[in-house]
């Protein structure tokens, strides 16, 4: 799913460079659900935002689903973005002016879906978060749990192959962190791989590998065997059902 | 005292921080204020009432005395001949009764006939034209009586253009092929508008160089040059001492001073007797129709209104609303843009009280730059409107009065536009801008 | 982005689109009426005058000494001055009369066919000393009957304009011969367009007598080869000195400058309004930057989030241009209306003709086209957000 191959960043000012990230080797498989940790300032972020194709990288390589993302256009990438990748952020980035449903359509409405073929997953992301009823109310109207939960659902709603997420309780209290961390293993049971940036030790316990990143550099990426046999389209799940 | 001078760095650094946005606010203001000021400018001087404490007791009064029928014609001349003056006169009621018109002329010193003569403005009147408008005397004074006399009145710029000095009483000046003596010479005076003058559209005019006797004129064949009318089938190039005066030839303006309303009414009473006798001596077959105007509302009487400039003013007024509402969206984008900091500020224990001080410290900051910018685009939109339409050309001046009202239209107009950005941004929620 | 979001953004923002909306209704009202104005002043300046503006010079001027105002010693000095300007070289005919063509008012008679005063008198008809040469002199056309000759001196027959005529007699050759309160038809002259104080600008009417006094001064008027206007105009003054130095020459001009002057006004006003109308769309520009300026930086955050949703530059840059031309498009409405509410208004103050919609749906693209000049460059900054800012706290 993804292969990242000697994969360096780094930033550079006037005076220093400083390398972010150095020489990144990592294979994340279908349908795994991986915690990302590590001290502040460590790299974490930007090798979210370099796998979420948010970031250029410098050097080495990255192959998402076989294909390398280098030297593609911002068309292109876009078109990438929009279609296999799922962000939850640790702010939520709801757009506060539009409604929940609005946000939750917004990405189906950069791949040119039809207003049907829109409705029709909305209304499954909100039934998978459990905020059905609140489908015309504005971001600021709701929780923050809840926003993170609509925030889940925009992220889905495109049935992406891979969710990133970025502390996605960090701005939660502890039973709310619980709801959206149980919310997140359903969905990667659906097959959705998963990789969480995160602070907390539970959460990475939770996760079914855990890897670490110091100073740019991974370590101690504990393997486990994805659960390939588990994979199931949520589509696939919703027609099922 | 320090808490201003605080209040005032802060808005200055806060103009720093975000210069360009600022720039274009107070930019879109003076160009608004800007055009607003230089119409308002015309609008005021063609407006103005240039006699405060004597206007409500000047009169022109109008009498429909045409010799030839014309049952349709309701309405009199805009011109009187010298019966009519003559007929108006005789009522001794107003406390100052003067007949006017406007000539012009030829006038040198005595003697240098190898000289080219001058051309001057000529103001033929009657001695009380300096008592109905106020025309202050440098030396000498205004004549004796309304009889013909060789006395010519001279404005301060002539006397000083002919004999290079203002004390000229008593000297004589040609004028045509006739010698005068000078028995007055006026201060600096002018009247705008000229509302005694509106009939001719000269309202923006400048005032004549030499005033002479109404009986004067008319021995000499002086007539006026602005409208002049005749009705008859007399030679008026002939003889005009009898001509003008017996005949139907229409050039003057009249104005009478009527001081309580109880003098108007007994004008008004005369003037309808007068028609009466006048009817009843088969001298007034046109329908009875006495006007007898305030000096103003004299310009609308005589449909004299500059439309140009009222239109124009329409559309200034419209492009000043256009561009405070502009500037205010501009500096509501500037004050949400620094919401956050209000926020701090009122987090940090800044109270409302003190929030508004920085906002006014801001406005004030703000009125100066934009009165600055405004009276140049002012300046150069009236040099611009004086180009264009030259009748406006002796209106564009400033008096102290109209700069402190421009000042004070300034900083309301900035209070305005500042107004309600101002209040978003420091009564704003403040848990939803700190998290 | 569709509509229906857009407009939900709008409504969001209450304040700020209200204000936006206002400024360009009244824009749009503006720059419509201002155009209308100007076109109206273009129509008024090029009707056609009969006249030869730019080789037709007029010389406006008073004697000063009283003696030679009065006939005979006035016709005398006329006479002698107009021989010595033909003898400028590239003067091709001189004349005299009491007044020109193109002024504003001047001297004015009633008409009306003799006996027939009360159905056909007209107020306003300029009345002007003409003699022979001033046919060729104004370059006039003879349309029915005969110009005026010397044996037509002092007599009362008159030559009227082609437009006094039909007035009169509904056509212009039955004029002729005929009996008015100024004298006897004896010719119908093309159309020249002489006073605006008149009753109509095409209006005059032409006799052949002595001027008796000059309270007034009297005109001369020159037809110059064209390429000799200019030394021609130079030596007019020296010209008329060495015959009388007893003269006041008040203005020396060309039909052309007179015509300008004709139609000063009007002229005038349109030129005013075209300026208000550009600094309006400058004002309407430095807006609509700013807006998407501010605006572009305010949303940084759900720029990056939508750019992270999969969002393309081009997708960003097409958001920020429709929100613009959504507002642009409804103030354009709204200032369609308001349009013809400020003609309504500006009519009851001066003379102007009916909007026709297409000048205001013009406008309408004028202002679209400006907002989209000054939005492009916040718009190409909006599509530089960086994706990675939505990952960023706030």
């Amino acid at each position: 799913m993804i292969t990242l191959t000697n994969l360096s960043k780094i930033f550079r000012t006037e005076l220093i460079e400083t390398h972010a990230l150095r020489d990144i080797n990592l294979q994340v498989n279908e349908g795994e659900f991986a915690a990302l940790t590590g001290p502040s300032g460590s790299g974490k972020s930007t090798l979210l935002n370099i796998l979420g194709t948010l970031e250029n990288f410098d050097s080495g390589d990255y192959q998402l689903d076989g294909k390398s993302v280098k030297g593609l256009s911002d068309a292109a990438v876009s078109r990438l973005r929009n279609e296999k990748i799922g962000f939850i952020f640790q702010s939520f980035n709801l757009i506060k002016d539009f409604s929940i449903y609005d946000n939750i359509e917004l990405p189906l409405r950069y791949r040119g879906l039809k207003a049907s073929a829109r409705k029709q997953r909305i209304e499954q992301a909100l039934e998978l978060v459990g905020l059905h009823a609140r489908r015309d109310y504005l971001p600021g109207q709701l929780s923050g749990g809840q926003q993170q939960r609509v925030a889940i659902a925009r992220a889905i709603a495109g049935e992406p192959r891979i969710l990133l997420a970025d502390e996605p309780t960090g701005n939660l209290d502890s039973l709310m962190a619980r709801q959206v961390m149980e919310l997140l293993e359903q969905i990667n049971q659906r097959g959705c791989t998963i990789l969480m940036v995160t602070h907390d030790p539970e959460q990475a316990r939770r996760a079914g590998r855990h890897i670490q990143i110091i100073d740019g550099q991974l370590h101690d990426s504990t393997l486990y065997q994805p659960l390939a046999t588990q994979i199931v389209r949520p589509q696939a799940v919703a027609q099922g059902a | 005292m320090d808490n201003l001078l605080h209040s005032f760095s802060l808005a200055v650094r806060n103009i720093k921080r975000t210069p360009l946005p600022y720039l274009l606010t107070i930019l879109i203001l003076s160009l608004g204020l800007g055009m607003f000021f230089s119409n308002a400018t015309l609008y005021y001087w063609l407006n103005h009432d240039p006699l405060p404490h004597k206007s409500h007791s000047l009169f022109h009064p109008q009498i429909n005395a045409v010799l030839q029928p014309c049952d349709s014609c309701t309405e009199p001349t805009r011109v009187l001949s010298y019966q009519d003056v003559k007929k108006l006169s005789s009522s001794g009621i107003p406390s100052a009764q003067a007949a006017m018109f406007q000539s012009a002329g030829y006038a040198r010193l005595p003697g240098k006939t190898d000289q080219s003569p001058t051309p001057v403005s000529l103001r033929v009147t009657q001695r009380d034209f300096f008592t109905l408008f106020d025309v202050p005397f440098l030396h000498g004074q205004r004549w004796a009586d309304n009889t013909a006399r060789r006395e010519l009145i001279l404005s301060k710029a002539s006397a000083e253009r002919f004999f290079g000095r203002s004390n000229v009483v008593g000297e004589t000046l040609q004028l045509g092929n006739e010698l005068f003596t000078i028995s007055g010479v006026l201060q600096n005076w002018d009247m705008l508008p000229r509302l005694y003058d509106v009939a001719n559209g000269l309202s923006s005019a400048q005032s004549a160089d030499i005033y002479l006797p109404w009986e004067t004129a008319y021995d000499l064949g002086i007539k006026s040059n602005t409208t002049t009318m005749s009705r008859d089938s007399r030679d008026y190039s002939d003889n005009f001492a009898v001509n003008g005066r017996e005949g139907d030839f229409y050039q003057a303006q009249f104005w009478v001073q009527l001081d309580s309303p109880k003098q108007v009414a007994a004008y008004q009473q005369f003037m309808q007797q007068l028609v009466q006798s006048e009817k009843e001596a088969g001298r007034h077959p046109r329908p009875e129709a006495n006007r007898l105007t305030n000096i103003l509302d004299i310009t609308e009487h005589f449909n004299a209104r500059n439309r140009q400039l009222d239109a124009f003013a329409l559309v200034s007024l419209l492009f000043l609303l256009v561009c405070l509402f502009n500037a205010s969206h501009l500096s509501l984008n500037r004050y949400l843009a620094s919401q956050y900091e209000f926020g701090l500020r009122r987090a940090l224990g800044c109270s409302r009280g003190q929030l508004q001080q920085l906002i006014l410290a801001d406005v004030a900051v703000s009125a100066c730059l934009a009165l600055a910018l405004s009276l140049a685009v002012a300046a150069a939109a009236m040099t611009l409107i004086a180009s264009l339409l030259p009748a406006t050309r002796n209106l564009t001046s400033w008096n102290p009065v109209m700069v402190v009202t421009m000042a004070g239209t300034a900083l309301v107009a900035c209070y305005l536009v500042t107004l309600y950005p101002a209040l978003r941004a420091s009564f704003g929620g403040l848990n939803r801008q700190l998290k | 982005m569709s509509i229906t979001l857009l407009l939900k953004s709008l409504l969001q923002r209450k304040v700020i689109t209200a204000l936006l909306l206002v400024q360009l209704t009244l824009t749009l009202a503006l720059l419509s009426n201002s155009v209308l104005l100007s076109t109206q002043a273009y129509q008024l300046s090029n009707q056609p005058t009969g006249l030869q503006l730019d080789t037709t010079l007029a010389i406006e001027l008073k004697p000063t000494d009283e003696n030679l105002i009065v006939h005979p010693a006035l016709g005398e000095l006329i006479q002698r001055q107009l021989a010595a300007l033909k003898q400028i070289a590239g003067v091709r005919y001189a004349a005299f009369s009491n007044q020109t063509p193109l002024i504003f008012g001047g001297m004015n008679g009633n008409v009306y066919i003799e006996g027939k005063e009360d159905t056909t008198n007209i107020d306003m008809v300029p009345y002007n000393f003409a003699e022979a040469e001033l046919f060729d002199t104004l370059q006039m056309t003879l349309l029915h009957g005969r110009w005026l000759s010397a044996e037509d001196k002092n007599t009362d027959n008159v030559v009227i304009t082609d437009k006094l005529a039909k007035q009169l007699f509904s056509d212009s050759h039955l004029a002729l011969g005929q009996q008015t309160n100024g004298g006897t038809i004896v010719g119908v002259v093309a159309d020249m367009m002489y006073q605006r104080f008149a009753t109509d600008q095409y209006y005059g009417l032409f006799f052949n007598r002595d001027l008796n006094r000059a309270d007034y001064g009297y005109r001369l008027l020159l037809q110059v080869e064209p390429q000799a206007v200019d030394a021609v105009r130079q030596q007019i003054n020296s010209s008329l000195r060495q015959v009388e130095p007893e003269i006041d020459i008040q203005q020396v001009v060309s039909l052309r400058q007179l015509h300008r002057d004709y139609f000063e006004q009007e002229r005038g006003l349109a030129i005013l309004l075209s300026v208000l109308s550009g600094l309006m769309l400058v004002v309407a520009m430095i807006s609509a930057y700013s807006h998407a300026l501010f605006h572009g930086v305010q949303q940084q955050n759900e720029i990056g989030v939508k750019r992270a949703l999969g969002a393309s530059k081009q997708r960003i840059l097409l958001e920020v241009f429709s929100e613009s031309w959504l507002t642009t498009a409804i103030g354009a409405v709204l200032g369609l209306l308001a349009s013809y509410l400020l003609q309504q208004q500006l009519a009851t103050v001066i003379s102007l003709p009916a909007l026709p919609l297409w000048l205001p749906l013009s406008g309408a693209l004028t202002l679209l086209l400006c907002v989209t000049i000054a939005t492009w460059y916040p718009a190409a900054i909006a599509t530089r957000v960086s994706p990675a800012t939505a990952t960023k706290a706030l």
